[in-house]
């Protein structure tokens, strides 16, 4: 079943110079039970996804989508606290910097048991609710792997290390059993040896319970090892999405290309010491963006046609938006 | 030939008071010995708290070892001489719109460290400003800009340009390259290979980030809670780890 489907969705901010169109146009969908990655680079407008879909984007921000639907009601049509219920009940998101996000004057405990649902404790009388909360607290940790609890539960945020405290974080985003589970740069915090743990960890509820995972990342191979499909924004625009497997074998946006080809691991005949592939220029700010393509001054093989937004195209499951793709596969053939 | 580096037994311990008269020990580095030839690279990779940071600190000066000795190209360092050595090793810091001063222009910030380390006159250092940010793929327009006009690639490109206008023989890049996006990063990686190639300088790398020390390092050191546990070249370091810990380090990162 079709759980997120967004068709158009843009975000402009009123800025004195104008409007910033800081996210133009993009689709996004999830099934039931998929993990989807999220992948672009600084300021491509990642985390302003997840934030709209959270609905706690900043009231500046204007919203606007053709379709904007979660389990087949439109989001932005119903009336705000209608919303809220939805959302609280159904989506749960992971922040960067755990530790940050986290309240530093309250012990892990406290806030544990703060996020655990109501609904959870009907039925239980009002002086053994306290009781209970405590025990599903303790009852999260045990899930995402964290044996000692009590030390965990006595100690403020501060006094734990970056990865428990994403840990914490994850429990905290379960405790209401969500069907979507956003996390937002959930591992660049993290050495390479939790980050591969916390992974295990996500896929362990994606498979148990089908929870769905918005895993928005910038680092591509880490995101290409744990997902199902896969999207990849460049300055706000949706570039290519499709199969995680399909589109690193034949990426058909040029810039999908550039950011496979500038990473060693996927290249194995790649020489010791040799010079990496990368694209010219680094990215415009949102006040200076180009018309058109975004990626246009930067492309390898723009052409006039290119200061038009070129629409999205398909060819089975597979998206992309570009005048003139890579038409690798064909030659091969 | 000798050694450009040669660290021998090199060790740290700093002391926290945990009362009026108690204290604790805590030990971040143990006894690591490595050289590094000119024109090679050298990673350090470990988790945190591993004494990575610790060592660069060591060899750039900003502590004072405890005990064990550095040789630059065959002559004992010590800290008191630290306007000496800083010549010639250079630092890196992790992110590099933090470590510049925001309310300097980067040509200030270039001159400052001239203006420190060498006795060059002012027309000689604009020389060797603009001449450097040349090699960094900057333009002279950019001396007259001040940090936060840049983004993140071009940042970390001043950062070097900063590190690099005193023509060091080492530079330490201590998570240099982590918070850079994949295309930028690969910008600055074929950047720092081709002044390696051109120039012979030698690299200590500080990264979690093992697919790169795989493209990038010759050698190879894993350090666990202060202890080297092992030291070899790249290659041989990822085919068979000798301790169980860098062994988990490296499986972790599925191939």
């Amino acid at each position: 079943m079709q759980l997120l489907d967004i068709r158009n969705l843009t975000l402009e901010l009123e800025t004195p110079d104008g409007i910033v169109r800081a996210v133009d146009r993009v689709n996004l969908s999830l099934k039931e039970g998929e993990v989807r990655g999220l992948v672009g680079e600084s300021g491509s407008g990642k985390s302003l996804i997840a934030k709209a879909i959270m609905g706690v984007l900043h009231e500046r921000w204007h919203i606007s989508a053709d379709r904007f639907s979660w389990c087949g009601e439109d989001l932005l049509r119903l009336p705000y606290r209608r919303q809220r219920e939805i959302i609280s009940r159904d989506i749960a998101m992971i922040y960067q910097e755990p530790s940050r996000s986290m309240d530093p004057t309250a012990p892990i405990g406290e806030q544990l048991a703060e996020s655990v649902p109501d609904h959870l404790l009907e039925g239980v009388s009002w002086w053994q609710r306290g009781y209970f909360r405590r025990k599903r607290a303790v009852n999260l940790l045990h899930k995402v792997g964290i044996r000692d609890h009590q030390a965990v539960l006595n100690s403020y945020p501060y006094q734990l290390s970056e990865g428990v405290c994403q840990k914490i974080s994850i429990a905290m985003a379960i405790a209401k059993d969500p069907k979507l589970l956003i996390a937002d740069e959930p591992t660049t915090a993290l050495e390479s040896t939790t980050q591969a743990q916390l992974f295990r960890l996500l896929a362990s509820f994606n498979q148990l319970k089908g929870t769905s995972i918005l895993l928005i990342s910038h680092e591509l191979e880490t995101v290409a090892k744990n997902t199902d499909t896969l999207s990849v924004l460049y300055c706000g625009q949706l570039v290519e999405a499709g199969d995680t497997a399909g589109l690193l074998q034949n990426p058909r946006h040029p810039y999908t290309d550039a950011l496979i080809r500038s990473v060693p691991e996927f290249q194995p005949d790649l020489g010791f010491k040799q010079q990496l592939y990368a694209l010219h220029g680094s990215i415009p700010t949102l006040q200076h963006l180009p018309i058109g393509c975004r990626l246009g001054p930067r492309c390898p093989n723009a052409r006039k046609e290119c200061v038009k937004t070129p629409q999205l195209e398909r060819q089975q499951s597979h998206f992309f938006s570009c005048h003139f793709p890579i038409q690798r596969s064909s030659a091969d053939e | 030939m000798s050694d450009l580096i040669e660290v021998r037994n090199l060790g740290k311990t700093y002391r926290k008071a945990t009362g009026l008269f108690n204290h604790k020990e805590i030990i971040a580095l143990a006894g690591v010995s490595f050289t590094l030839q000119a024109g090679e690279t050298l990673a350090v990779v470990g988790e945190t708290g591993s004494g990575k940071s610790t060592l660069a600190k060591l060899l750039v000066g900003i502590e004072q070892p405890d005990q064990g000795e550095i040789w630059y190209a065959g002559s004992q360092i010590n800290c008191s001489e630290y306007r000496k050595t800083n010549q010639f090793i250079r630092y890196i810091f992790q992110d590099p719109a933090r470590s510049l001063n925001p309310n300097q222009k980067i040509a200030e910030i270039l001159h400052a460290v001239l203006r420190y380390s060498t006795v060059l006159s002012f027309e000689q250092r604009e020389q060797k400003i603009s001449q450097t940010l040349r090699l960094l793929g900057l333009l002279n327009e950019h001396a007259n800009y001040y940090p936060h006009m840049f983004s993140g690639g071009q940042l970390q490109r001043v950062a070097l340009a900063r590190a690099l206008i005193l023509d060091p023989k080492v530079l330490i890049l201590d998570e240099a390259l982590t918070a850079l996006d994949p295309s930028l990063r690969a910008q600055i990686v074929n950047l720092l290979l081709e002044l390696q190639q051109n120039t012979g300088i030698a690299y200590l790398l500080i990264t979690n980030q093992l697919r790169l020390v795989r493209h990038f390092a010759d050698h190879t050191m894993v350090l666990h809670r202060g202890e080297c546990l092992d030291y070899g070249p790249t290659a041989e370091i990822f085919a068979n780890p000798a301790h169980e810990f860098s062994r988990k380090l490296i499986n972790s990162v599925q191939y």
